[in-house]
């Protein structure tokens, strides 16, 4: 133990993985410092519905993480922020992290008063564009930091009404990007996944016909948070779907898209199963597949969805889908136990997307390397960890416990400095 | 169950994968193919099926599976699996050892089955009896200002080769035709007559409207349609010019604007024309067209050796000095003498294996499809 003060871990992405980097490593009396691209922090776990295996709202363990972070002195948090250099200093790392500008400040109190007086809207990030939200808005429910978002270059008269609307001044349309270094001694990149683009899929629908979504969309269409305020519609009439169709390892484990098997889809479609019989109970649900894993205890969420009435599982990835004239969806796939053609006619028709890592043709300060799949790769030589899916594709809960790992080996590396 | 009563046949797989087929292996099953395939039946789809089975080594299924030959190669599976195994270049592997082990005699079959290494052979045989023939017959002296090939080749010549020669041809495409009829009628009972079924088949051979429903090879449709319209009416052709000379008693060469001479370069030009598409794709298409094996190639480069020599020949009558027509013309019959020679064991032998296979297909199935 030397007596001079450590210096801080970095942490890049304020997911559920980062936040337990950060906190894990806080709260056993390290420095950190924790930087996120978006204005709030939550990440993915934030735009689920309810997660398996237990089926929690995210809100559960997001809300229990925030007041960790509220609490902990030793983490700086930096939303809306990027590192956007980052050179070797010594054992660590010094680098520069750029804010973007913070046209609302700590004073704002959430009133929401410069959300009613903006008149402009904007396709809501939060929800995948789905929707419309206001220019001047809370990023998402509960977002932390609680404070408003203002996308001033979507807001006609530059931001007069609304900075005039907010009685506590919290709005500084003169904010200008901010730009910090920092001597760091080991750096966790947690900079997560987005979703396989369902456009690059057009064989099955994705990009081409309305009402086939991603699954990404169906946990926003089933959240009360979400586009629809939680009623699972079609995106073209609105009308909730009677016949749903899930279509499984729709661009993975596929050499044309992406090669690997991300994991989670085939829980993420059984749960959506039981999210559609929770709302519409007469929907007919079925879900094409070439594997059904759903390894360890999630063996019991396969049992407890194929034993609904209404919900089939059919062996057999879907080939193709295709609008029909009277706005339904038609899907082609092989019914390997029958051995025939299995085509359906479907309302809506979700797209079981995999996980593709933010790391993946990315700008990388740090000279990460990724393994083919484009996954990060520690590199302790460096003091750079990779951590959640930016390491591999994975669920929350090994999400938190690698991350809870890399804590422990960020704050071993940095101890050497 | 032991492994006797699963009873893959010893061997199969290595066969398949040493032939072209080796990306089988990498199937998982998945059934993209199955379900993107246009021509497959709803109620017997492929080719996943066969993939399974090539993977495992149950050739003795493969080898009498109608499917086999009910898929055109037009690769839509291909193209969109997710493992490349290619489908689409197993299933013409599987034909080309359907091809090999049906063939009589059978050492025909392995002779054009490896014609990777034996086309020297297949050519340069044919080559070397023209050459002994007409040294035999004229010397290969060539005349000084040539009037018409007969001057090169008598046409008593001619008749004397081709006759046997497509006459053997046909009957071993016979006793191939019938052993896989019989083949596949072990696996399905039918019904119905199978001249009445023919008829329908043929009607789709003659437009290609099953190729036309294929996506990822769509020209190759063209390409194909030429090549057997100007086959058909290259042997018409050849059918109309033996009853002239024989029993009309034309003289010869026609003159150019003879109906005879008309339908000759009709069918000349739609083999360039045909020839020319199956190259170019072949040249640009990677999956869409699927690998090129000798089988493939072997066929493929004859039936070009015959067109451009076939062509060449016309006009060397005109445009070239006496010899060197004269060798092109050697060359020209050196390719068709090969072309008929190999034609039941070569890819050529499709044309029958798949309207055979097609007929079973609707006999097996009383409902058509």
């Amino acid at each position: 133990m030397t007596a001079t003060k450590q210096k801080p871990i970095l942490v890049v992405g304020a997911g559920i993985a980062g936040m337990t980097v950060a906190l894990e490593a806080a709260e056993a009396g390290r420095e950190a410092i924790l930087v996120e691209k978006e204005p709030a922090v939550g990440g993915r776990v934030a735009r689920i519905h309810n997660y398996f295996p237990k089926m929690c709202p995210p809100a559960c363990g997001m809300e229990l993480n925030v007041r960790r972070l509220e609490k902990n002195s030793r983490i700086r948090v930096l939303t809306a922020a990027e590192v956007t250099r980052a050179d070797r200093s010594g054992v660590g790392w010094k680098v520069t992290v750029r804010q973007e500008p913070q046209y609302v400040n700590a004073r704002c109190t959430v009133c929401g008063d410069c959300e009613k007086a903006c008149a402009d809207t904007v396709a809501d990030p939060f929800n995948f564009g789905m929707s419309k939200a206001k220019a001047a808005r809370q990023f998402r429910p509960d977002a932390w930091p609680r404070r408003f978002v203002l996308d001033k270059d979507a807001i006609a008269d530059g931001g007069k009404t609304v900075k005039e609307a907010c009685k506590f001044g919290a709005i500084d349309l003169d904010a200008m990007p901010r730009e910090e270094s920092f001597d760091v001694s080991a750096v966790v990149l947690a900079t997560g996944w987005h979703p396989y683009p369902k456009e690059k899929l057009p064989e099955l629908g994705g990009g081409v016909c309305r009402d086939v979504i991603a699954n990404v969309e169906m946990e926003r269409l089933a959240s009360p948070s979400g586009p629809t305020g939680g009623k699972i519609v079609r995106p073209s009439d609105g009308n909730p779907p009677k016949r749903v169709a899930f279509v499984q390892c729709a661009g993975s484990r596929d050499v044309n898209h992406l090669a690997y098997c991300s994991g989670v889809c085939c829980l993420a479609s059984l749960k959506h199963a039981g999210y559609v019989k929770e709302q519409i109970p007469d929907a007919e649900v079925t879900i094409f597949y070439i594997d059904r894993r759903t390894p360890g205890r999630n063996e019991e969420v396969l049992a407890k969805i194929s034993a609904l009435p209404g919900v089939k599982l059919v062996k057999g990835k879907a080939g193709k889908v295709e609008s029909t004239p009277d706005g339904a969806l038609k899907l082609r796939a092989e019914d390997v136990e029958a051995g025939r053609i299995a085509e359906g006619v479907f309302d809506l028709v979700v797209l079981a997307t995999g996980m593709e890592s933010n790391l993946k043709g990315a700008a990388l300060p740090f000279g990460t390397a990724l393994d083919p799949d484009g996954f990060g790769l520690d590199d302790p030589e460096a003091c750079v960890f990779v951590a959640g899916v930016a390491r591999r594709p994975e669920d929350v809960a090994a999400s938190v416990r690698d991350a809870t790992g890399v804590a422990a080996r960020a704050a071993a590396a940095a101890r050497r400095s | 169950m032991s492994v006797s009563e699963l009873n893959p046949s010893a061997g199969f797989r290595e066969e398949l994968a040493a032939r072209g087929g080796a990306t089988a292996a990498r199937c998982y099953q998945c059934a993209t193919c199955s379900s993107v395939c246009q021509l497959a039946p709803d109620d017997g789809p492929f080719p996943r099926r066969q993939m399974a089975l090539a993977q495992w080594g149950f050739g003795d299924e493969l080898v009498s599976d109608p499917a086999v030959w009910l898929c055109h190669q037009c690769n839509d599976c291909t193209v969109r699996c997710p493992r490349d195994a290619k489908p689409g270049d197993v299933m013409q592997t599987v034909r080309s050892l359907v091809v090999e082990k049906l063939a009589a005699p059978s050492f025909m079959g392995r002779l054009v089955a490896r014609a990777g290494s034996t086309w020297p052979l297949l050519l340069g045989v044919p080559f070397l009896f023209w050459v002994a023939a007409l040294y035999g017959v004229n010397g290969l002296q060539f005349p000084a200002e040539l009037k018409g090939f007969r001057e090169i080749v008598p046409h008593w010549l001619i008749y004397v080769v081709f006759y046997p020669v497509s006459g053997l041809a046909a009957l071993a495409m016979l006793v191939s035709g019938v052993r896989f009829w019989n083949m596949l009628g072990s696996r399905a009972a039918r019904s119905g007559s199978f001249f009445g079924n023919l008829i329908p088949v043929l009607i789709e051979i003659a437009t290609h409207k099953r190729f036309g429903s294929c996506e990822a090879a769509s020209s190759r449709r063209w390409g194909h349609f030429a090549l057997l319209w100007g086959f058909v009416f290259a042997a018409a052709t050849a059918g109309f010019a033996v009853l002239a000379e024989t029993v009309l008693k034309t003289a010869t060469p026609l003159p150019l604007v003879h109906p005879i001479k008309l339908l000759g370069n009709t069918s000349a030009v739609l083999l360039l024309v045909g020839g020319a598409i199956v190259v170019y794709n072949r040249l640009i298409g990677g999956n869409r067209t699927g690998a090129s094996t000798a089988f493939d190639n072997f066929f493929l480069g004859l039936v070009l050796l015959l067109i451009v020599t076939g062509v060449l020949t016309e006009a060397g009558r005109f445009a070239f000095p006496p010899a060197l027509a004269a060798w092109v013309y050697i060359v020209h019959l050196t390719a068709a003498v090969s072309l008929f020679v190999t034609f039941p064991y070569s890819k050529f032998a499709h044309f029958v294996y798949r309207a055979l296979a097609m007929v079973h297909e609707r006999m097996a199935r009383p409902q058509g499809v």
